[in-house]
């Protein structure tokens, strides 16, 4: 079989290329005639739709190769070469790649094809799809490196797209805070990726420094290092996947347009940290500790978020916080070596994440920009096509069964209790219980019982078809994504697992089929639980209720973001203050406005000996020539 | 001998075309607009020429041609392609130049024509009457193109001064001339590189001071301290297309025929090395200081000549007689005519009728009104500046690297403060464009001339050429 290929570069290029495109296109009319908003969709559609097409090839190729040897490799061009460090542009697309490789550019695409709905009427429009398309571009480029660096080009990438959207309506200060917000956030987490980055090359990078020759040498780690790597790179991951304690960014991106928020929390960026995991999951194999640590740390920032989500108003919030309870669930599972469950839950989530994003875009749309669900009600009546397919993305998020949440959420739990860890899998089935509560209040509230706001809800109408489609293409993706991987004890053959069995490091213990009975029986009573509470509560004539002890604590995300505003924003903005104001200005800049000032005058000065006389000119040349003769005469024998 | 004429078909060709041109324009019904097609076609088909030439002649190193009086290595075809490039974008600039500007006459394109015969000569010579005749060709055609607005004062002033000390300069050449013929016998670079190899150069005087005053005819035509003056006067006065042409092909030629002229054998080269330390030291930081005092752009632009031709300077300094590939000059040669080309072709469109705008302040918030325009401004002034990944950059940086090569640390380091410096003033205007409300609406500008196709094309090039200098 042949493993060097050269079409996996065109996939990212294919989205950047696009970018470019649409942005010069915005740069070029922005200030005259904008051109046609519907060009600016169908270019913007162009490069993910023909990567999605690339991705299936690539799906497709490695299928058709022997089970131990998938991977297709493209060495596109050395980049650089500094002493021993020799990076390649290289690509590299295996099972565990083709697999986020075709989700992402589907699910980019269909959200792409929304916003030419969602988005209709903006003027930046053009510039919106440029920055869409370079933000699937960058993912790609994550998904594809074939090395830590060409994968922290799009890690890096990522972040800055991610900025750039979520401050997207800029002439709000607190849309331009979010992204602020966003990005430096991020930067926390990639200052641990470099410098995980930075350990592994100094310990191992000799050799090789792609992730085969890494996953090579990976045994000569010593502990101590290995352990380090995987911390740092972990730190890493809780800011672009957003973990405890570096989540506080992901609910404030909410500040985006919709499209923006179910890309984000869909297709790219907060999934790039489990990847991450994923894909260094040769390193920690070697060293458990770690896996505790992340595991113990994603479970808890998943019972943190449920809790968030219980009490929140606005709908994108409790979406965004269920997001990050469900990334919770991911680092669980990577967290206790169950890598393939993990990707399978990052997988899924991405339909119905996708879909609730999508379908609450389109409540959005259709309430004239209304967020707050108790300003909904009853809407089910108005957007029929809109509910059912959310009612579909709420059951797969909060884990019914036979819906694609069920399976894979199941998955991890599972997992967790046959590696041993029951603390882990009893809060996660206490999460799952809260996710099923959560998601429905919301569905009740916004969708059933009696409309709160009546002259909105009379002015309420379904999205177009643009918008309706691609949520019910999701709605099937939510249906039926789950049985890709069904376990063995439904009769299924756990087909995603082997797929990306030969990118990953893990091996499955095998445990009695009692305890996976058990898994499934508590996470089914967990939901069944958890829904009937929020029917009880919510389902005819809720009103919005005040808040008061836990609640309110709760309510106000227990001050957690006031809490890192104390402790570290304001100290270091005091800081940089009191720098800006007194050493700035007297010992760093003194000097420089100096010399500068000093350049002028002399530059005044030699304005002087350009007198415009030509005899004085010649005179320099003679005076010149002068000088240049007596020095010469010094030189002659 | 055919292979002789397939060398140097691209003079040939320029030649021919220049008299052409100059015949043609006898006849009333050719236009402004034809002839400044066919200057652009003949350069085009020469520099086609030439670059074939490039591309699929293997001649040894300095192949003969002519019986010695002409030189053609790969140094020479590389700087005849530059200024073949520099002809063709100048016909262009001149071709939109003049749709707002009417002092022009057919001639003109045949004095371009001319003028570049003259740099490709000056390219090959290898010996010092042909120098002289072929610096004469450049700089009489040179000297009625800066003044070629007989109605304009300051083009008629600068003309006078050019031609005074241009004069002035060329006795001094033809006096050195004269000295080396009487010290070392011969005229031709290699016989005189010899004679320096066998009896050494500073006991013998009328070569010493035969030689500094070739290098001061040099020095004066390249604007280097102290020889600079003229310069700032003279740019300010031409017309902006030709301003362009002067300060890229020009200079060209005459750094190719100095490097040429300077390594002909290392002892030549060796004993003016230290010398040419201190012109280029002084050149750079002199250059530096006069223009952060302009407040005219095309003056700036001259001052920052004289600047490059410090770095250039430099790079002679650090080449090796021994094993002359000339690279590095002809690199940054090729990086500064790029983005001097560029800012002068923008400038010819950019400038409205006359010339009226001039100032920095003339360019004010141009970015909002012509995004494009001041976009690829932007992109020369960072190139000339040598901010990466523009052409500008990777001159800078072999400049300065062959220095270190050399031992030249001193020098490197000169030449990094310099460029540090030299950010004040192309910052300047770019902050002029981009942070400024437009006041001006810069409507007149809209003509639909070649000119801008060129700045384009250009900026292109130094974003290329910056990120793929392997290409030259």
């Amino acid at each position: 079989m042949e493993h060097n290929v050269t079409f996996l570069g065109y996939i990212p290029l294919l989205p950047l290329i696009g970018a470019a495109v649409l942005g010069f296109l915005h740069i070029g009319t922005c200030n005259r005639k904008p051109l046609n908003e519907k060009l600016y969709g169908l270019i913007a559609c162009v490069g993910p739709v023909l990567a999605f097409v690339l991705a299936l090839r690539v799906f497709l190729t490695l299928k058709g190769m022997p089970e131990e040897a998938r991977y297709l490799s493209q060495k596109a061009f050395t980049w650089f070469q500094v002493g021993e460090l020799d990076i390649t542009m290289g690509f590299l697309a295996d099972p565990l790649s083709s697999l986020m490789l075709v989700f992402v550019t589907l699910i980019g695409s269909l959200i792409h094809i929304y916003s030419i709905g969602y988005m209709e009427g903006d003027k930046n429009i053009g510039k919106f799809f440029a920055y869409l398309n370079l933000f699937v571009g960058s993912m790609l480029i994550l998904v594809l490196g074939d090395n830590p660096v060409v994968m922290f080009v799009g890690w890096e990438g990522v972040g800055l797209c991610s900025y750039l959207l979520i401050s997207f309506y800029s002439e709000e200060t607190n849309n331009v805070l979010a992204g602020n917000k966003a990005f430096i956030v991020n930067r926390i987490g990639d200052l641990g990726f470099v410098l995980g980055m930075a350990f592994l090359f100094w310990a191992i990078g000799a050799g090789g420094f792609d992730f085969f020759s890494l996953k090579a040498n990976a045994h000569s780690l010593t502990p101590g290092i290995a352990l380090a790597v995987c911390l740092l790179l972990f730190v890493g991951a809780t800011g672009k996947s957003a973990q405890i304690p570096l989540y506080v960014w992901l609910p404030d991106a909410m500040a985006g347009p919709t499209p923006v928020s179910a890309l984000i929390h869909a297709a790219t960026m907060v999934t790039a940290g489990v990847y991450m995991v994923a894909r260094f999951s040769f390193i920690y194999a070697h060293v458990p500790v770690a896996g505790e640590i992340v595991a113990w740390i994603g479970i808890l920032t998943a019972l943190l978020a449920a809790i968030f989500a219980m009490f929140q108003d606005d709908i994108k919030k409790i979406l965004a916080y269920s997001t990050v309870s469900q990334l919770g669930y991911m680092f669980a599972g990577v967290g206790v070596a169950a890598y393939s469950a993990g990707i399978f839950h990052v997988f899924t989530h991405a339909f119905f994440k996708a879909l609730l994003f999508l379908g609450a875009g389109a409540i959005i749309y259709a309430m004239h920009h209304e967020q707050n669900i108790w300003k909904m009600g009853g809407l089910k009546n108005k957007m029929p096509k809109t509910y059912i397919t959310m009612l579909i993305g709420a059951l797969a998020l909060a884990g019914c069964p036979p819906f694609a949440g069920f399976f894979s959420k199941d998955e991890i739990l599972f997992s967790t209790l046959a590696t041993g860890h029951y603390g882990i899998w009893a809060i996660g089935v206490l999460v799952a219980g809260m996710t099923a509560f959560y998601t429905f209040r919301m569905i009740f509230v916004v969708f059933h019982g009696e409309p709160r706001d009546q002259e909105a809800y009379d002015h309420c109408h379904e999205a177009p078809a643009v918008m309706t489609v691609p949520l019910i293409i999701l709605a099937v993706g939510a249906l039926f994504a789950g049985f890709l991987n069904l376990p063995a004890i439904f009769g299924g053959n756990q087909l995603v697992s082997h797929w990306l069995a030969p990118s990953l490091v893990e091996h499955h213990p095998h445990v009695s089929i009692f305890i996976e009975i058990i898994a499934i029986g508590a996470s089914v009573a967990a939901f069944v639980v958890g829904i009937r509470i929020a029917y009880k509560r919510f389902a005819v004539g809720a009103e919005e209720p005040q808040f008061s002890g836990f609640c309110k604590f709760a309510y106000h995300k227990f001050y957690i973001d006031e809490l890192y505003d104390g402790v570290f924003v304001q100290p270091y903005k005091k800081i940089g203050n009191a720098i800006r104001k007194t050493i700035e200005p007297s010992v760093t800049d003194a000097p420089v406005t100096l010399a500068s000032k000093l350049y002028m005058v002399i530059g005044t000065a030699f304005k002087v000996f350009q007198v415009g006389y030509v005899r004085v000119y010649a005179i320099y040349m003679i005076v010149g020539l002068s000088l240049m003769s007596l020095l010469l005469s010094q030189s002659l024998n | 001998m055919t292979n002789d004429f397939m060398l140097l078909m691209p003079l040939i060709i320029i030649t021919a075309g220049a008299i052409s041109l100059m015949l043609v324009a006898a006849f009333e019904k050719v236009t402004i607009e034809q002839a400044s097609f066919c200057c652009m076609g003949i350069f085009g088909i020469a520099f086609l020429m030439q670059l074939s030439n490039c591309i699929t002649g293997n001649v040894t190193p300095y192949e003969t041609v002519f019986n010695n009086m002409l030189v053609i290595s790969n140094f020479t075809r590389v700087a005849g392609l530059i200024i073949l490039g520099c002809g063709f974008f100048t016909a262009m600039s001149a071709q939109t130049y003049f749709k707002q500007n009417n002092f022009c006459t057919t001639e003109f394109y045949s004095l371009i024509t001319f003028s570049a015969c003259g740099m490709l000569l000056l390219t090959m010579v290898q010996e010092l009457i042909s120098v002289f005749i072929a610096l004469e060709i450049m700089s009489l055609a040179i000297y009625i193109l800066v003044g070629y607005d007989r109605k304009n004062k300051t083009a008629a002033e600068a003309v006078m001064k050019y031609l005074m000390l241009g004069a002035f300069a060329g006795a001094f050449f033809t006096m050195g001339a004269a000295l080396i013929y009487g010290g070392a016998h011969s005229t031709q670079f290699s016989s005189i590189g010899q004679f320096v190899a066998e009896n050494g150069f500073f006991n013998n005087p009328a070569l010493v001071a035969g030689s500094f005053f070739v290098l001061v005819a040099f020095l004066f035509k390249a604007a280097a301290f102290p020889f600079h003056a003229w310069v700032i006067d003279v740019y300010d006065g031409a017309s902006a297309p030709i301003t362009g042409y002067m300060a890229t092909g020009l200079k060209t030629a005459i750094f190719a025929v100095f490097a040429n002229f300077l390594v002909a054998d290392e002892s030549l080269r060796s004993s003016w090395v230290n010398y040419l330390f201190y012109f280029s030291v002084f050149t750079m930081f002199v250059g530096n200081l006069i223009a952060i005092g302009q407040d005219t752009l095309k003056r700036m632009l001259a001052a920052s000549g004289i600047v490059h031709t410090g770095y250039l300077l430099i790079a002679l300094v650090a080449v090796s007689a021994d094993n002359f590939s000339g690279n590095v000059i002809l690199y940054y040669l090729a990086a500064y005519a790029v983005g001097t080309l560029g800012m002068f072709a923008a400038l010819s469109y950019l400038g409205g009728e006359g010339e009226k705008r001039k100032s920095f302040d003339d360019f004010k918030g141009l970015a909002q009104v012509r995004p494009y325009s001041a976009a690829a401004i932007t992109i020369f002034l960072l190139s000339m500046a040598g901010i990466p990944p523009t052409a500008g950059f990777m001159g800078k940086f072999f400049v300065i690297t062959s220095a270190i090569d050399a031992g030249q640390i001193a020098l490197a380091v000169f030449g990094i403060i310099s460029s540090i410096l030299s950010m004040w003033y192309y910052l300047r205007l770019i902050i002029s464009m981009y942070f400024h409300e437009a006041t001006d609406s810069f409507e007149d500008t809209t003509s639909n001339g070649l000119a801008p196709i060129g700045t384009f094309i250009l900026a292109a090039c130094v974003l290329i050429i910056g990120l793929y200098p392997v290409i030259i």
